[in-house]
């Protein structure tokens, strides 16, 4: 290593002083760079607007990006997680105890953050992420998440990206997302915990989740009929035990994954399996693995991505430099093999069903019949739809097929669209001849609806 | 903070895209929308049919189908269809609702059809899923199955095997266990 | 006293403990040899600057269970710490930055054992090396004065211990490995597609024959029979008909293709499903199990060193000693005796399992024979040698820092000479500015950017006019020294995970500088 020659003195120790907490931010957030853009703001008035803005921080990365966030310089952090803590969650979730086993993660989390980092006020919310609405999610001026089902990450991203409203800047709120549990690199997913990846999305801008839904590697399933018959693995008796010979002898009422008895159970059964076909390598450990679908996970790995999705949102919040997201949003991480980063723009794709064809605003007299209003959609010039099927979010308007659903919906032709449907609601038309593509109307009433008497 | 939503107008005043405005209210879901589709481009022979208990469901409901070849010839088996909102990442949960003798569903109703398992892709359809469904009892297979005894059956022994199926259709008995009847009643 | 005899559950049967519950996420990485690497280790961090990273990297080790650690600081709490460092409140102003860091992070794990240097006012690092601490390895964060990085350097070199420096400062940083030495390992835990060496070129006499038997009369056989021989089996059949009429095996890209149709077209299509699973794995496993064995140059690389008087007569130079000469011999590595699942009926697959594992263990007995030879081999673990056999294929070096490494400005010109071509190799940029400009503050709180130039042109020539190097520059002087924690966290990932490497002696650790660019988000690693 050449050492740099250097008139070195020694270090200084600055002196004490009161209003030094934020020095080191504020080197970046006072001083322009090389790469800050002309909108940059230097001014004090710039610095403090971080103190009004509102982030959430959902899911099971949840201390890691309390931390991050509230040394970040932010105010005002939300929480969200629905999950108890448990003993397994300690090798990594730093904010929890052994006697903090049992209780709720936001709670114990906000607590701990709140009063480390003097300043910060951090609100827990002990739910799932679903039990709020969209109201909730229009305050916050940044999401960040990781989430650790893929079911959840839709839901948020389509959330977000639903609330996006042209009309209103402060409806596009960036979601970052961050995960550990089930990353590609380069067609590559065995062997996590080591690897992970933070994403930007800008809601209808750039490449949504839902666009990126194939980065996900689907959890590999053995065919029920080698469980059954030909087991080879001492995975196929555990599946086999889980799946066939529980249902079977039904020993307990529900089966509990964290209730040591039930694994108990199912472990005895798959080492009887896997005797009986000489199968070795049945242990308790694989058994709950198996059953769980236990995925390695280390407080290293999740520093790294934690802190990556929270430096995105610092850059966002303060533009003290370019952020992820307009041009490449996407950055994978492995550490197996020496240290690999991959950093990538994900473009988006049009034929997305949630950021692809968003809604658009559709004129409609709401005396109008359902019939009469799928004839004029066939005289729409970008519709032209020939077999259309109509949906609103919890209601089935209207289905040409199959038969069942065709006879079911078909009172509905008659009805009038006010009484279908509500000012401002949105429909999902598909029709054989859009291939993937679909179209979303938000029904808007030019005329006063009169319910028939 | 990042002013995303001017890089919107910019992308938007290039698209020349429509604006929209007034209340946001609930918006169908990705999983709602996909399986729309995939129901209004079902083609279903004459031996099969589906039952919604709720239209505004269109996520559960059932199928079935009255075999009119084959071995189970004159039976109703009824399947339920259960697809979650991680559809079409994940398969669709099917089970048969009768206990039947069948070598590729065991005596819970469990099916075992590669593309409902291992080799589900989000690029197949429910109408994959239900032909697969119906090959099952055009072209019982005996080399992997989920009831290992009417395989051996069907391996050893064709019209033992032929037998055992209509005994079994009819409520009957085989090899100990009791099947339910699943002869279509005449309407 | 009667003693009382219970009926004791078989261990099998019993559920986890305590310590395998709680670690139960990490063991299923590193297993309970990697754990017990952990355990024992006592890691030293000198920290110094806005002293950040060291201890967030430390929270990363501190969590999985790290035996002990040590925090030598000089530096009293100030308001400036408490805007970075998490592991520091309010009430500890005025204090030991040591002292303080070390209790917050210790909380963390109460079967993690903490220590502070100095203990009291005045004392120098001397005392600190001096106390005949263990050390497993020791990590710096800079910008470290002059004289105590020369101590810390002249005891890791004395010891043997592995050294780390760390640099975060605004949104770049990099962390640096110093090996002492070389660095071999074992247990490389390889992508689980690349580890299928099923040797279907070489088969030996029993393999042969379990091919020969469940292939017998294969025309004849019952669907159910033919649609279930293992793929293994299928290959060897086919390879041997091919042979029978070429004369030899398959060799060529061409010949492996028309191979591949040979054998696809032995399979039975006249059944519903219009196909054989098993021939369809057979059909897919054909170009990459019908080849030669070749030596991976990872492996190459640690058969041609040449170790050190010191470093022969160590367990690993023995057995690779061992495998060397195995090799010269079979002209192949021991077998390391896994079979991929495939299908089969379970019999014939738990069968055929047990001729790879049966050869497995007579290679690695012919192993131990040629390591028991060796003058230094009596008390090499028959465990290691076994470990060794099966990962002989995947065994790496990292080689130590050269005696005589390559100039910064050799590792420029080669570095701004890919950047060159970067678009059109879609290669991203070097990230080699970042880490000379972060060097040239490595004893300075913090410096201007045409001061960091400056100090950069004494190793590289032009370094002014470098457009990127002075972007580089400019942003690591608008840090002024200071860390941000998001920087510092994500680096402190970065450094714990190397570290766990080193320790556990699994995965692959860099080799051996890795820098890090916070405004574009990416990592690159160069050999500096």
């Amino acid at each position: 290593m050449s050492q740099p020659v250097m008139v070195a003195g020694t270090i200084p120790v600055p002196a004490l002083e009161p209003d030094s907490r934020w020095t080191y931010l504020d080197n970046v957030r006072r001083n322009t760079g090389p790469y800050t853009s002309e909108e940059f703001d230097t001014s004090d008035e710039a610095v403090s607007t971080m103190d009004r803005l509102k982030v959430l921080g959902a899911g099971g990365l949840g201390c890691e990006l309390l931390k991050d966030l509230a040394l970040s310089g932010f105010k005002d952090i939300h929480v969200i997680d629905m999950d108890t803590i448990d003993v397994s969650n300690l090798n990594r979730q730093f904010l929890f105890r052994h006697s903090d086993v049992g209780k709720s993660k936001a709670e114990v989390a906000a607590r701990f953050v709140e009063k480390r980092v003097k300043g910060v006020s951090i609100t827990p919310h002990n739910c799932k992420i679903q039990d709020k609405d969209e109201d909730f999610y229009m305050q916050f001026n940044i999401v960040i998440c990781g989430l650790d089902s893929i079911e959840a990450r839709r839901w948020m991203n389509s959330t977000l990206i639903n609330l996006a409203d042209p009309e209103n800047p402060e409806s596009y709120k960036p979601l970052i997302d961050g995960g550990t549990e089930d990353c590609q690199i380069a067609g590559l997913s065995t062997q996590l915990g080591f690897k992970g990846q933070s994403r930007v999305v800008f809601p209808t801008i750039t490449s949504c989740l839902e666009c990126q839904l194939d980065m996900h590697a689907p959890r590999q399933a053995v065919p029920l009929c080698t469980l059954a018959t030909i087991p080879r693995q001492p995975e196929h008796c555990i599946e086999w035990a889980h799946i066939i010979a529980w249902e079977q002898e039904q020993p307990f009422p529900k089966l509990d994954n964290d209730d040591p008895e039930h694994i108990t159970w199912l472990y005895k059964k798959a080492l009887a399996r896997a005797e009986e076909f000489k199968i070795s390598g049945v242990t308790y450990s694989l058994t709950q693995g198996v059953v769980k679908n236990i995925i390695p996970a280390i407080a290293s790995t999740n520093a790294i991505i934690a802190a990556s999705c929270c430096n995105e949102a610092f850059k966002i919040a303060t533009q003290t430099n370019p952020s992820l997201g307009f041009e490449e949003n996407y950055m994978m991480y492995s550490g197996n093999d020496s240290i690999y980063t991959y950093t990538f723009k994900h473009e988006k794709k049009d034929d997305c069903p949630v950021c692809g064809q968003l809604a658009r605003d559709l004129e409609v007299d709401p005396n109008f019949t359902l019939q009469e209003f799928i004839e004029s959609l066939a005289e729409r010039a970008e519709a032209q739809l020939k077999k259309p099927s109509i949906r609103a979010e919890s209601h089935t308007l209207y289905m040409q097929s199959p038969v069942s659903l065709e006879e079911m919906t078909r009172p509905n032709l008659k009805k009038k669209i006010g009484e279908l449907v509500g000012n401002g609601d949105e429909i999902a038309i598909t029709d054989p001849s859009l291939g993937t593509v679909n179209f979303k109307y938000k029904l808007k009433f030019f005329k006063e609806y009169r319910a028939a008497v | 903070m990042l002013k995303i939503w001017n890089m919107k107008q910019k992308q938007q005043s290039d698209a020349n895209a429509d604006a929209a405005a007034g209340n946001k209210k609930k918006k169908v879901t990705a999983a709602q929308l996909r399986v729309q589709k995939d129901l209004s481009e079902l083609e279903l022979p004459r031996t099969m049919k589906t039952i919604f208990k709720d239209p505004d469901d269109v996520l559960n409901f059932e199928l079935t189908i009255e075999p009119d070849e084959g071995m189970y010839k004159g039976g109703q088996f009824h399947f339920t269809f259960e697809i979650s909102q991680e559809f079409p990442h994940q398969a669709p949960k099917v089970l048969c609702k009768e206990k039947i003798y069948h070598p590729n569903i065991d005596l819970q109703g469990k099916v075992c059809l590669n593309i409902l398992r291992e080799d589900w892709k989000p690029v197949l359809n429910i109408q994959a899923v239900i032909v697969g469904l119906q090959f099952l009892f055009l072209e019982p297979n005996a080399s992997d199955p989920l009831n290992k005894e009417a395989a051996e059956d069907l391996r050893s022994n064709r019209e033992g095997f032929k037998r055992n199926v209509r005994q079994s259709m009819g409520g009957g008995i085989v090899r100990n266990e009791a099947f339910d009847k699943v002869f279509k009643t005449r309407d | 006293m009667t003693a009382v005899i219970t009926d004791q559950a078989p261990p099998i049967l019993k559920g986890p403990s305590d310590k395998e519950k709680k670690y139960d996420r990490q063991l299923r990485l590193w297993a309970a040899s990697g754990q017990q690497a952990l355990e024992d280790a006592h890691i030293l961090l000198l920290n110094s600057g806005a002293g950040t990273v060291g201890v967030e990297t430390l929270k990363n080790l501190v969590l999985p269970g790290i035996g002990k650690f040590t925090i030598a600081d000089n530096a009293t709490v100030k308001h400036a710490d408490l805007g970075v460092n998490f592991f520091l409140d309010e009430d500890c102003l005025g204090k030991p930055r040591s002292e303080c860091c070390v209790k917050l992070l210790q909380e963390l794990n109460p079967d993690v054992k903490g220590d502070w240097f100095p203990r009291e006012k005045g004392e120098s690092l001397e005392s600190l090396f001096g106390h005949g601490h263990n050390f497993t390895l020791i990590m710096y964060s800079l910008p470290i004065e002059a004289e105590s990085l020369a101590l810390v350097q002249k005891y890791a070199e004395k010891n043997q211990v592995p050294l780390l420096s760390i640099h975060s400062a605004g949104f770049y940083s990099y962390f640096r490995i110093h090996l002492p030495g070389t660095f071999p390992i074992v247990d490389t835990h390889p992508e689980s597609t690349a580890t299928t060496d099923l040797r279907l070129l070489t088969p030996w006499p029993e393999l042969s024959k379990f091919a020969a038997d469940v292939t017998a009369d294969i025309e004849n056989q019952s669907a159910h029979e033919h649609g279930h021989i293992p793929y293994v089996a299928l290959l060897l059949h086919y390879l041997g008909k091919w042979k029978d009429i070429h004369g030899s095996l398959p060799s060529t890209y061409k010949e492996k293709t028309a191979f591949r149709d040979t054998v696809s077209a032995g399979a039975r299509r006249d059944n519903p499903e219009g196909g054989e699973e098993n021939f369809d794995e057979a059909t897919a496993a054909v170009l990459k199990t019908i080849s030669a064995p070749s030596l991976a140059s990872s492996v190459k690389e640690v058969f041609d060193y040449k170790p050190s008087e010191v470093e022969a007569s160590s367990s690993f130079w023995v057995i690779t000693d061992a495998i060397k000469q195995f090799y010269g011999k079979h002209n192949a590595l021991p077998l390391p005796g896994s079979v991929p699942d495939m299908k089969a009926q379970s019999t014939i697959y738990v069968q055929l399992q047990n001729i790879y594992k049966a050869k497995a263990r007579r290679d690695i007995s012919e192993v131990l024979e040629i390591v028991r030879a060796h003058p230094s081999g009596k008390d090499v673990e028959v465990a290691e040698i076994e470990t060794f056999s099966k990962n002989a294929a995947f065994i790496k070096l990292i080689r130590g820092i050269d005696s005589t490494p390559p100039s910064i400005q050799t590792i420029a010109s080669q570095e701004f000479e890919n950047d060159k071509t970067a678009e059109l190799t879609m290669m991203p940029l070097s990230l080699l500015p970042i880490y000379l400009s972060l060097n040239a503050t490595s004893h300075l709180p913090s410096a201007s950017s045409s001061d960091i130039l400056a100090t950069v042109g004494k190793d590289v020539l032009g370094a002014s006019d470098n457009q990127r190097l002075v972007e580089a520059a400019e942003e690591v002087a608008r840090a002024k020294g200071g860390e941000l924690h998001n920087i510092s966290a994500l680096t402190g990932g970065m450094v714990a995970q190397e570290v766990i490497k080193i320790i556990t002696k699994q995965y692959i650790p860099i080799d051996n500088t890795c820098v890090f660019d916070g405004i574009i988000s990416r990592a690159q690693v160069l050999r500096i």
